[in-house]
C-alpha cells in the first residue's frame, strides 16, 4: 500500500481538480488554430474524387490567377525535392501529394496557399485535374485474387499482400482442435472506424530565413518523433526544427501519424518564405487520416465437455487501406493483437495475420488502444460467449473455469507475452455484484417467456499496455522509453517536462500529483510543461496508455533522485548523518527526534543558498525511464440491454464497468477516464462505421453518417475498481484511459446476442444499428 | 455507388406524340433540369454537361450519350451516358432506357428504367440522399417533358432548341430528401 499524503499535499489517491480544466473551461486554452503569426497564409488540399485513377493532367494556372493565391503545390514539385513520397511510421512509405495515380477517395493531390482560408478554398476548387479512372479494389478478401488490380506498382513485389504474421504453436493447436470434444467458431468482422477527435489536424509552420529554425505548431501525440522525422525527411538539422504540441483536443491514435499536409505547409513554408497554417476539415479528418481497426476475425476454441479450453486458433486479414500507415511498433506488424488469448489459461494458442491493400484511406492507428488489443480483446471476449452458448453454459461460469488463476502470475501466455500480475475472478465477481447477476438472470429467464428481449453481456478483457521495453520496442528504430526532468525550485516549487504529450488526459494533474507523492511538494505548486521540443527531454509521447506506466515511471523515479539529494541537503542542516534520517512525504526528521526535521521547501532553498561544500548547486533529476516489461490493466464489464421489438432499437438499462489499473494516481481522473471510453465503445459498437461503396466511395465521411454519441444515446455508467498492483512499475501503475474502450464493445455485443440468443442468434457484426437488428427480429419472427 | 431507378407516368396524349419527344435527344436533354446537348458528334452520339447542385457542391458534369438503340416500332430507347465533372469532383454514367406504350384507355404511359453510377464527392453523400436527387431529377424531367407535350399540342414548341442551363435546386433537394425519408418504408 502507497503512504496516503495529506490533502494540502495532494499526493496519489486524491481527487484532486483537473488544473488544466481552468483554462479550458474558460476558453482560454491555446488550440492549433488559435496560434496567429504575423504574415500568416492559409492552405487548403485538392483531393481525389475517385479511389484508384491515374491522373493525366493536372491544370493549376485558373487557380493561381485567383486574387491571393500564392502558390499550387503538386506532387511533381515536390518530387523534385524528393519529397512526393514520405516514410510512414510502419515499414512503408506514403504519397505526400499524388503523383502518377491516386489510391483512394480524398487522397492529397495539390496544396493551394492564399492569403487567407477562404481564398485557398475557393483556388482549391479551380485546380483541374484530368484522372483515368482504374479498378477498384474494396474488398479486402479478393486482394490477393489473381485478377486482382495491383494497387502498389510502385513496390518491388507485385502483390497487394503487405504482410503475412505468425505467432504461436501452429501444429500444437491444430492437433488440440482436431482432439477436442467441443469447438466454437466465430467470425468476427471489426469494422473501420475512425477516432473522430473534436479537434482536427492541423499546423502552423514557421520559417525563420535568418536563423534557419524551423518552428512547426503540430497537433502531434508524439513531437519528439515527429521532429526526428522531420529531420530524416526532409534533412534538415535536427536543432533547428521546433515541433511544438500546444493543447490537443483529443487525439485518441488520430494525432500519432505525420500526415501530407504538415509536409506540404512546411515545403510551402520554406518557399514563400512565410508562415503556413493548415486546418483539415471534419470530412478531411474522416476521410484521410488515421482510421483503425477494419480486422476481418475469426476465432476458435477446443474445449472439454465442461467448458476448460485448451486451445485458440485465429485468423485475421487485416484492411490497410492504400498504405500501411499503422503506427505500431516496428516488431509487430499486428500490433499487439497477439493479446487474443485474454484473460485465460489456454494451453495451445496460434495466431495469424494477413495485411493486405485496399483502395481506402491508409492506417491504421490505435484508437484508444495499445497496438490492436481492442480488437483481440473483443474476439476472444466474443468467441468465449459462443462456447459457453454451444455449451448451454452460463457466460460468467465459463469464464471462471477459464480464467488465469492469481497465483499464476507472472504468466507466460502460450504467444510469448509476460503478464504482470492479476485477479481476473476478483473484477468479475465485483461487477456480478454490482450488477446482481443471478437476479437479472431470473428476470431475463421470465421476460424471454413472455417474449420480451433482454440481454446481459459481460466482458472479462485484459490490456497489455506501456510500451514498452527497449529490447522489443520500437518505432522507426526509436526505443520507446520515456522520460521526465523536475526542477525544484528555491522556493520549494517545481516545474517538471516529459517526453509524453497529454490530448486530454489530465498529465498537468496527475504527473504533478506523482511528484507531490515522492517528494511531499504540493500537486499544486508542481507546473507540468510537455510538448515542447526545444525544452521537454526527449519521449516518444501519448499513445497505447503508456504516460504513467512510462513517463510517469520517470516522474517518480526524478523524483527519487531529488530526495536522495534532498536528504543529503537535510542532513548537512540538521547536523546528522543520513542513515539517522527518516522520511516521511514532505520532510525529513532526525529518528528518534521528531521535531527536529526540515522541510522539502527548506531543503530546496538550501540547494541554492546554503549547500554543503563540494556539493553541486540545484535540485533538480532527468530520468529515462526504460520500462522492464509493460503492464496488464484489465476489468469486467457488464452491460444489460432491452430490445424493441418494434424499431430494432437497444436500450442500454445499465451498465458496470470493473476496472484493475493497479494503484491509482486520481481517483476522478480514472472515473473521467473511464466515462469517456465507454462512450466511444457505446459509439463503436452501436453508431460507427466508415464502410467503401464498390466504387470505393466513402460511406460515413462526415457527422451526418459518422455519428458520435451525445448525452442524450450514453447511460449512465457505473464504475468500480478492484487494485492489484504492477509489481515491476515505481508506484504499482497500470495506465487505464483505453481500458474502457477495449473493453466495452464486446460486452455491448454480447448482450445484444444473448438478447436474442433463443432465437438462434450467435454473431452479429458492430454497429448493431436499429436497422441491423430490426432485420434479424423480422428474419426471426418476432417483430412487433 | 450503383443505384437503379425505375419510374413510369401517364400523359394523356397519344403514345406517338410522347415518342416524338423522347426519340429526340435534344428534346429529352431540355426537359432535365440543368442539362444541355452541347455538340452532336453523329445521329447517335452528342456531347453535352449537365450541372446538379447538392447543397455547397456543384458538379458540372461534362460527357457523352449515345444511343445504343432505338426501335420506332416498338417504341424502346436505350441510352448510355457518362460524364465526368469539370474540376475533379467525379464521374457519373448511366444506362437509361425508356419506353412509350398506348394505354388501353386512351393516353399513354413512359416507363424509364435507370442504372446509375456515382463516383467522386456526390457519391458520399449516400445512396439515400443520391436517390432523392434522382426522384427530383425525374419529377422535375416529367413536369417539363408533360409541359413540352402541352406546347407541341398547341404549336408553340420549338422543337429541341436548348434552353438555359438551370441546376437543380440544393435547397428544395434537401427538404425532398429529407421527406422522402419520412414517406419511405423500410424495405421488406
Amino acid at each position: 500500500m502507497l503512504t496516503k499524503t495529506s490533502p494540502e499535499i495532494g499526493g496519489m489517491g486524491h481527487p484532486i481538480k483537473r488544473k488544466e480544466d481552468l483554462r479550458f473551461i474558460q476558453g482560454k486554452g491555446n488550440y492549433i488554430d488559435d496560434v496567429q503569426l504575423p504574415g500568416m497564409v492559409y492552405g487548403q488540399m485538392v483531393r481525389s474524387p475517385y479511389a484508384h485513377a491515374r491522373i493525366t493532367a493536372i491544370r493549376t494556372e485558373e487557380a493561381k490567377k485567383l486574387p491571393g493565391v500564392l502558390a499550387v503545390i503538386t506532387g511533381e514539385d515536390l518530387a523534385k525535392a524528393n519529397l512526393a513520397w514520405m516514410p510512414t511510421l510502419f515499414h512503408d512509405k506514403q504519397m505526400v501529394l499524388a503523383t502518377g495515380k491516386v489510391l483512394f477517395q480524398s487522397q492529397e493531390v495539390a496544396f493551394v496557399v492564399a492569403e487567407d482560408r477562404y481564398t485557398a478554398a475557393d483556388a482549391a476548387e479551380l485546380v483541374e485535374v484530368d484522372y483515368e479512372e482504374l479498378p477498384v479494389l474494396v474488398d479486402p478478401h479478393k486482394a490477393q485474387d489473381a485478377d486482382a488490380p495491383i494497387l502498389r506498382d510502385d513496390r518491388e513485389e507485385k502483390s497487394n499482400l503487405i504482410f503475412h504474421w505468425e505467432v504461436g504453436d501452429r501444429a500444437a493447436t491444430e492437433q488440440q482442435m482436431k482432439s477436442a470434444p467441443v469447438t466454437a467458431l466465430v467470425k468476427a468482422f471489426f469494422p473501420r472506424c475512425h477516432p473522430a477527435p473534436l479537434e482536427t489536424c492541423g499546423c502552423v509552420i514557421d520559417f525563420n530565413s535568418a536563423t534557419g529554425k524551423l518552428t512547426a505548431w503540430i497537433t502531434s501525440q508524439a513531437p519528439h518523433a515527429h521532429r526526428t522525422v522531420f529531420a530524416l525527411v526532409a534533412g534538415l538539422p535536427e536543432q533547428n526544427i521546433r515541433v511544438i504540441s500546444p493543447d490537443i483536443g483529443g487525439g485518441f491514435g488520430n494525432k500519432v501519424p505525420v500526415y501530407p499536409g504538415y509536409v506540404c505547409a512546411a515545403v510551402a513554408a520554406l518557399t514563400i518564405g512565410r508562415p503556413v497554417k493548415w486546418i483539415e476539415t471534419r470530412s478531411e479528418n474522416l476521410q484521410s487520416t488515421g482510421f483503425a481497426r477494419d480486422y476481418h476475425m475469426e476465432a476458435e476454441l477446443a474445449a472439454d465437455k465442461d467448458g476448460r479450453v485448451s486451445a485458440l486458433r485465429v485468423k485475421t486479414l487485416a484492411d490497410h487501406g492504400a498504405f500501411n500507415a499503422a503506427a505500431q511498433p516496428t516488431k509487430f506488424p499486428a500490433g499487439l493483437f497477439s493479446i487474443c488469448t485474454g484473460s485465460y489459461d489456454f494451453s495451445q494458442a496460434f495466431c495469424e495475420v494477413d495485411g493486405v491493400y485496399t483502395n481506402k484511406a491508409p492506417g491504421g492507428i490505435a484508437y484508444r488502444c495499445s497496438f490492436r488489443v481492442t480488437e483481440a480483446a473483443y474476439l476472444i471476449e466474443r468467441a468465449m460467449d459462443v462456447l459457453a452458448q454451444e455449451l448451454k453454459l452460463d457466460p460468467a461460469e465459463l469464464r471462471r473455469r477459464n480464467f488465469i488463476p492469481p497465483e499464476k502470475f507472472p504468466y507466460p501466455s502460450p504467444l510469448g507475452w509476460n503478464y504482470d500480475s492479476g485477479n481476473y475472478q476478483g473484477a468479475l465477481d465485483l461487477a456480478l455484484e454490482k450488477i446482481g447477476y443471478n437476479e437479472l438472470r431470473k428476470e431475463q429467464a421470465e421476460k424471454r417467456k413472455r417474449g420480451e428481449l433482454m440481454g446481459i453481456g459481460i466482458s472479462s478483457f485484459t490490456e497489455i499496455v506501456g510500451a514498452g521495453p527497449s529490447h522489443t520496442f520500437d518505432i522507426l528504430g526509436l526505443k520507446m522509453f520515456d522520460s521526465a526532468e523536475l526542477r525544484v525550485h528555491p522556493t520549494g516549487k517545481a516545474i517538471m517536462r516529459m517526453g509524453t504529450k497529454s490530448q486530454g488526459q489530465g498529465h498537468e494533474t496527475t504527473y504533478a500529483q506523482i511528484v507531490a507523492q515522492e517528494l511531499g511538494i504540493p500537486a499544486a505548486d508542481v507546473a507540468i510543461e510537455e510538448g515542447d521540443t526545444d525544452t521537454a527531454p526527449y519521449g516518444l509521447g501519448t499513445y497505447a496508455s503508456r504516460s504513467t506506466p512510462t513517463s510517469g515511471a520517470a516522474a517518480a523515479l526524478a523524483a527519487r533522485k531529488v530526495r536522495e539529494k534532498a536528504r543529503k541537503i537535510a542532513a548537512h542542516l540538521l547536523e546528522v548523518s543520513e542513515e539517522d534520517l527518516e522520511w516521511e512525504p514532505g520532510k525529513f526528521s532526525v529518528k528518534g527526534a521528531p521535531g527536529k526535521s526540515k522541510t522539502i521547501q527548506e531543503i530546496a532553498f538550501a540547494a541554492y543558498t546554503n549547500f554543503p561544500q563540494g556539493m553541486e548547486p540545484g535540485l533538480e533529476a532527468v530520468h529515462y525511464y526504460d520500462p522492464p516489461n509493460l503492464t496488464f490493466p484489465f476489468g469486467t464489464y457488464i452491460a444489460v440491454v432491452d430490445i424493441d421489438k418494434g424499431t430494432g432499437e437497444v436500450k442500454i438499462r445499465r451498465f458496470v464497468a470493473v476496472d484493475d489499473c493497479g494503484n491509482i494516481i486520481n481517483p476522478m481522473i480514472v472515473e473521467g477516464q473511464v466515462h469517456g471510453g465507454l462512450t466511444e465503445g457505446l459509439a463503436i459498437a452501436f453508431m460507427q462505421e466508415i464502410s467503401y461503396d464498390e466504387s470505393g466511395n466513402v460511406q460515413g465521411g462526415t457527422f451526418m453518417d459518422y455519428l458520435v454519441p451525445t448525452a442524450v444515446e450514453t447511460p449512465s455508467w457505473e464504475t468500480g475498481n478492484t487494485c492489484t498492483p504492477s509489481p515491476h512499475h515505481p508506484f504499482g501503475a497500470k495506465g487505464v484511459g483505453e481500458s474502457p474502450n477495449v473493453g466495452s464493445p464486446a460486452a455491448f455485443v454480447n448482450a445484444v446476442v444473448d438478447a436474442l440468443s433463443h432465437l438462434g442468434v450467435k454473431h452479429i457484426d458492430m454497429p448493431l444499428s436499429p436497422w441491423k437488428i430490426w432485420q434479424i427480429l423480422k428474419e426471426k419472427g418476432v417483430t412487433q | 455507388m450503383a443505384i437503379k431507378i425505375e419510374k413510369s407516368f401517364q400523359a394523356p396524349e397519344a403514345a406517338a406524340e410522347v415518342w416524338k419527344i423522347l426519340s429526340d435527344p435534344r428534346s429529352v436533354a431540355s426537359c432535365v433540369p440543368g442539362a444541355q446537348v452541347t455538340e452532336a458528334v453523329d445521329d447517335r452520339t452528342y456531347k453535352g454537361v449537365i450541372k446538379v447542385k447538392l447543397g455547397p457542391t456543384v458538379t458540372d458534369y461534362k460527357g457523352e450519350a449515345h444511343i445504343e438503340r432505338l426501335d420506332d416500332q416498338n417504341r424502346v430507347i436505350e441510352m448510355i451516358g457518362k460524364g465526368q465533372d469539370v474540376r475533379g469532383k467525379g464521374s457519373a454514367s448511366m444506362k437509361m432506357t425508356g419506353m412509350v406504350r398506348e394505354l388501353p384507355a386512351g393516353g399513354s404511359e413512359v416507363v424509364t428504367i435507370s442504372e446509375l453510377n456515382v463516383v467522386g464527392i456526390l457519391a458520399q453523400m449516400g445512396n439515400r440522399m443520391i436517390q432523392e436527387v434522382a426522384n427530383q431529377m425525374f419529377e422535375q424531367f416529367t413536369k417539363n417533358l408533360r409541359q413540352r407535350l402541352q406546347q407541341q399540342a398547341s404549336g408553340t414548341a420549338v422543337s429541341g432548341a436548348p434552353e438555359e442551363v438551370k441546376p437543380i435546386d440544393a435547397g428544395s433537394v434537401a427538404a425532398s430528401a429529407v421527406l422522402g425519408l419520412f414517406k419511405s418504408k423500410p424495405k421488406e
